[in-house]
């Protein structure tokens, strides 16, 4: 009966302490998505592949969002021709660097700042480095889903043709249209993949964006907050049923404890803005490294994002990622378990 | 702005001229219901552990706020979905359009039911279920100390807190952990209050006077202690788990072979359980 109080009271607590901070999460991605245009963004992004990649690795200052919000801004992203590089760091970095999960980690490890600062800079190094790998393979194509693929090239042509203005009349463009009401035209022959290339809502009022950033806040908080559920309820159980010793055996080894806490992460597929509450409670029986890794590694790569991101990528590149952040993230957590724990 | 019409044909309830046929005046939209009811019963929830103190045992106080204000942004959620739905099923369907089209944008792995469902229920069961302060059972798993380990909050400055008398257990530890030989606070005044708890390895007539320590939440709080020397023999005289008032002199003594303070006490009282029981 005590273990079952505990088990609780320690589940109610990671909810009531994470809650805060998804709520300000999905609030933030809810308002950017509809108030940033990336179209202006990818104009200004550097050539450059490695200067690419630390911009894309940093955008997700502007899109404070977590892993489930990532996935279709990098989406857009790729569609309108952002490079590779900046993509790819934008999709890895974005969910760890960005002020929300920043506060929420510095408020879970306030204790052990080195962690803060360790996730930011290992996130960066990561998805810079794999950003830049990326961006040999000069054209992305190959790496993506048919359809996101098709949809670049179609929008190839038109972006040429308008030169880049995407304030141009529809009816100074090529194509069938239908007259109505208010002036307005529709087009009838737009390829079904611009809906994905612009993104939708920012031609609406200000009064509908408003309820469409209500509408998507909770969305993704009942998205996210069912996956906050389970993860808690993962993290109190291991904490009250899995006896000490088992758990201190695994997590003061220095490989084994990095392994565990991967694996952990690749399962859990919590939020990121949520997921050092989770990994606090692992602060007292695992390594420093293994922590660092399961708070850098989880919002890379995790069930909930290979299902999102085979949306876009292709099963191979999904891997090259998936191995590529792992090998990483295990590197780096095991150097910091061996110079720094 | 520009729509491709096959888009438009997928959503029939979005045709203007034919708004009667949609739904009818008697279906209600359960899952936008739904929705409202999780959105409340969670900000319930909230506003229950802030009015009712709970809140303490869960979290640290310099985070109730966040926990306080998201029970208000829950509630104006929840009032606001609501207000949604009647001008929605009262008049046209507007919102609809917006909600498909963001839906494009948006890649859900649960089921939307399923979610609502879930949500809900932990919100019932947090309305329900009384959390509980840790206590013994809880400081032997996680492994209690009277020094603090290298994982743990390193104090930020070096102060003497306060006179002797004032210092909490944490307090006591923290200052051992600085400055670790027992013997420079022989006979200081000690005045603190914990729980009972009996180390394994500690003869009978010791005890433990342990707090439960919080830097962020329950999920991180660990377990300190002071060695309370007792007049008896006896085993187990108070309770584990009941709490005490300790007033006393620190002394050094060898438990588990290590040379360490312990409290002489010169008085024993039982106390209730106090409303805030861990430390920070």
């Amino acid at each position: 009966m005590v273990h079952l109080n505990t088990g609780f009271t320690l589940f109610l607590s990671l909810l009531v302490e994470a809650v805060p901070f998804l709520l300000i999460g999905v609030a933030f991605s809810s308002l950017l998505l509809f108030f940033v245009n990336e179209q202006q963004l990818v104009s200004v992004l550097p050539k450059n592949a490695f200067l690419g990649a630390l911009v894309g690795s940093l955008m997700g200052v502007l899109f404070p969002v977590c892993e489930c919000g990532n996935v279709p801004v990098a989406r857009r992203l790729i569609v309108q021709g952002a490079p590779t590089a900046v993509s790819i760091g934008f999709l890895l970095a974005a969910p760890t660097i960005n002020p929300v999960v920043f506060w929420a980690t510095w408020v879970a490890f306030r204790g052990q700042p080195e962690v803060v600062f360790l996730r930011v800079i290992c996130t960066l190094l990561i998805a810079t480095s794999i950003g830049w790998v990326f961006s040999y393979q000069p054209d992305i194509g190959p790496f993506l889903q048919e359809n996101v693929a098709r949809s670049r090239f179609r929008d190839r042509p038109k972006r040429n043709l308008t030169g880049g203005s995407s304030n141009q009349p529809s009816l100074l463009q090529g194509g069938t249209f239908l007259q109505v009401a208010g002036g307005e035209t529709l087009q009838l022959d737009t390829p079904a993949a611009q809906r994905l290339v612009a993104n939708p809502v920012q031609a609406q009022s200000p009064v509908s964006k408003l309820q469409l950033v209500v509408d998507n806040m909770v969305r993704e908080l009942r998205e996210l907050g069912a996956v906050l559920v389970f993860g808690s309820a993962i993290a109190a159980t291991v904490q009250v049923a899995v006896p000490r010793e088992t758990i201190l055996g695994l997590g003061q080894g220095m490989a084994s404890s990095i392994l565990a806490m991967m694996a952990l992460a690749t399962v859990v597929s919590i939020c990121s803005t949520v997921d050092s509450f989770f990994a606090l409670s692992f602060a007292s029986t695992f390594t420093t490294g293994s922590l660092l890794a399961f708070l850098i590694f989880g919002p890379m790569i995790d069930l909930k994002n290979i299902g999102l991101l085979l949306t876009v990528f292709t099963g191979r590149a999904v891997f090259y990622l998936f191995a590529l952040a792992s090998l990483m993230s295990f590197a780096l957590a095991l150097a910091v378990n061996l110079y720094l724990g | 702005m520009v729509r491709s019409p096959r888009s438009e044909s997928n959503r029939p309830a979005n045709r203007p001229t034919n708004r009667r046929s949609v739904g009818g005046p008697l279906r209600l939209p359960w899952r936008d219901l739904l929705d409202v009811l999780a959105l409340g019963t969670w900000s319930a929830m909230l506003f229950r552990y802030w009015i009712g103190g709970k809140l303490l045992l869960l979290l640290h106080p310099d985070y109730a706020w966040l926990s306080n204000s998201a029970a208000i942004i829950l509630a104006l959620l929840a009032a606001y979905r609501l207000l949604g739905i009647v001008q929605t099923s009262r008049r046209s369907q507007r919102t609809a359009t917006g909600r498909n089209l963001s839906a494009e944008n948006h890649i859900t792995l649960l089921p939307r039911n399923f979610s609502s469902a879930v949500l809900l229920s932990v919100a019932v069961f947090g309305l329900i279920y009384t959390p509980q302060a840790f206590a013994s059972q809880t400081a032997t798993q996680r492994g209690i100390t009277d020094t603090l380990t290298l994982t743990r909050a390193q104090p930020q400055r070096f102060a003497r807190a306060a006179a002797p008398e004032e210092r909490t257990v944490i307090d006591w530890i923290r200052l051992v952990n600085v400055y670790p030989e027992p013997d420079a606070y022989e006979d200081e005044a000690v005045a603190v209050e914990g729980f009972v708890f009996y180390p394994e390895s500690w003869p009978a007539g010791y005890l433990m006077v342990s707090r439960f320590v919080l830097t962020c939440c329950a999920a991180d709080a660990y377990p300190v202690g002071l060695p309370l020397k007792l007049d008896t023999n006896e085993a187990e005289p108070y309770p584990v788990d009941s709490w005490l008032a300790v007033t006393g002199t620190m002394v050094t003594d060898t438990l588990d072979g290590r040379r360490q303070v312990a409290i002489a006490p010169t008085e024993i009282r039982t106390i209730e359980e106090p409303k805030n029981p861990y430390e920070y």
